[in-house]
């Protein structure tokens, strides 16, 4: 068993935290099994309860544990924390988690704009709009689907990329030289419709979290991105700080 | 014919045409080609819409009629065997002017997979115009798909040009 080592430089609630966190990735620690008591923990480690309650708090933010009223702290289904800052794509933000994902596309093609889309792209109506349709998964369950549009005279290349492997965000700096500058996010709830439920593994009509991305490059609309996340899997978070 | 002329000297790009995948509805069709023919310059009529899978593979075309032929009422569509007699046809209009507006409107919800002309014949841009030609006549059709090494899509061959061409061929001697 690893223990708190007090020579070892690292602040011991990071200690503990790598500790237990390391029991649920191992399944150590099975999904919903019981976490020792804070009492259990502070004699198991000889730490004080303050160091323990850190770094439950920590695990519980990134959605490994999740505390029940009058029961007591459980391993749970790993939620993933979206904070609001500039994570652009979503490779970037499971490498950030340390979770192993994989990458499904469903439609990568071309269609003219419907809707608003025109007007979500800046657009005119009659250009055409790389249409890119990807389901995420982790441990071969769905967690998210992920439209996006982005207008076909910017690059090309999205559409003949392997979007598998590949993140759209990096094909387009690396490869189509465009830079994202800003994002905005808009958060919101979907009802899912038949497809969509199919997809996610839910049943039509379940609320879900729906982001809507607009990307930039300087003041020009690169990309339109409807993500539509299983509320089970995601939660989004917002971290304010007073000016000094 | 047509000195020796291949199909990319008379071909269109690609991107001239509109372009939508097969799931979209005739009612969404409609809206495009509408923008298309008013608001393009390039795209003379006959206007086509290119019907593409999901992964960027050509499997059909729209036009105007394909569209119009989806919406139009099931029981009115003559048969082979059942052909309305012509002093019908007064009475058929009215019928059709009362069910157009009902029964198309739904109608115009199926997908467009279920009336597009399914993309079986190609050319490739190194062709004769003479091969587009003969394809185009023997399978009734007023375009053809170019694709580059008989895979990638680049282009569109039409009727108007390659009718140019060879009454071009043939006025000029």
């Amino acid at each position: 068993m690893t223990l708190i080592d007090r020579d070892n430089h690292q602040k011991l609630y990071l200690q503990l935290y790598a500790i237990l966190r390391n029991k649920i990735d191992s399944g150590e620690w099975a999904v919903d099994s019981q976490m020792p008591t804070e009492e259990e923990l502070c004699k198991t480690y000889e730490i004080s309860k303050a160091t323990v309650r850190i770094a439950i708090a920590e695990l519980a933010r990134q959605g490994y544990l999740s505390r029940r009223q009058g029961k007591g702290t459980f391993v749970c289904k790993r939620v993933i924390p979206e904070g609001l800052a500039m994570f652009t794509s979503f490779k970037e933000l499971m490498l950030e988690a340390g979770i192993n994902f994989t990458t499904k596309v469903l439609a990568q093609t071309v269609i003219m704009p419907i809707d608003d889309l025109d007007i979500k792209l800046d657009i005119a109506e009659n250009k055409h709009i790389i249409y890119i349709k990807r389901l995420r998964l982790i441990d071969n369950e769905p967690i998210l689907l992920q439209e996006t549009y982005m207008p076909h005279n910017i690059c090309p290349l999205p559409l003949l990329e392997d979007l598998e492997s590949n993140s759209l965000l990096e094909v387009l700096e690396q490869k189509c030289s465009v830079k994202i500058t800003s994002v905005q996010d808009y958060i919101g709830i979907a009802y899912l419709n038949e497809e969509e439920g199919r997809l996610l593994g839910l049943p039509e009509g379940s609320a879900a979290l729906l982001l809507e991305q607009f990307f930039y490059s300087g003041k020009n609309k690169i990309l339109y991105t409807r993500s539509i996340k299983r509320p089970d899997r995601f939660k989004f978070f917002i971290e304010l700080e007073r000016k000094q | 014919m047509a000195n020796g002329k291949a199909v990319k000297d008379i071909m269109i790009d690609v991107f001239e045409f509109p372009h939508i995948p097969y799931w979209f509805s005739l009612r969404q069709a409609m809206g495009i080609i509408k923008k298309s023919v008013l608001e393009s310059t390039k795209c003379v009529r006959p206007i086509v819409i290119l019907v593409f899978d999901e992964k960027y593979n050509l499997v059909g075309t729209l036009t105007q009629v394909n569209i119009l032929k989806g919406m139009e009422p099931q029981f009115l569509k003559p048969t082979t065997k059942a052909q309305m007699p012509e002093d019908s046809l007064e009475g058929l209009s009215v019928l059709w002017d009362s069910l157009f507006s009902k029964e198309s409107a739904a109608l115009a919800e199926k997908p467009v997979s279920e009336i597009m002309i399914p993309a079986r014949l190609f050319v490739e841009q190194n062709d004769p115009i003479t091969k587009a030609a003969y394809l185009m006549l023997h399978n009734d059709l007023v375009l053809l798909p170019v694709l580059e090494g008989k895979k990638k899509l680049i282009g569109v061959v039409r009727m108007i040009e390659v009718f140019d061409e060879v009454s071009n061929a043939i006025l000029n001697g």
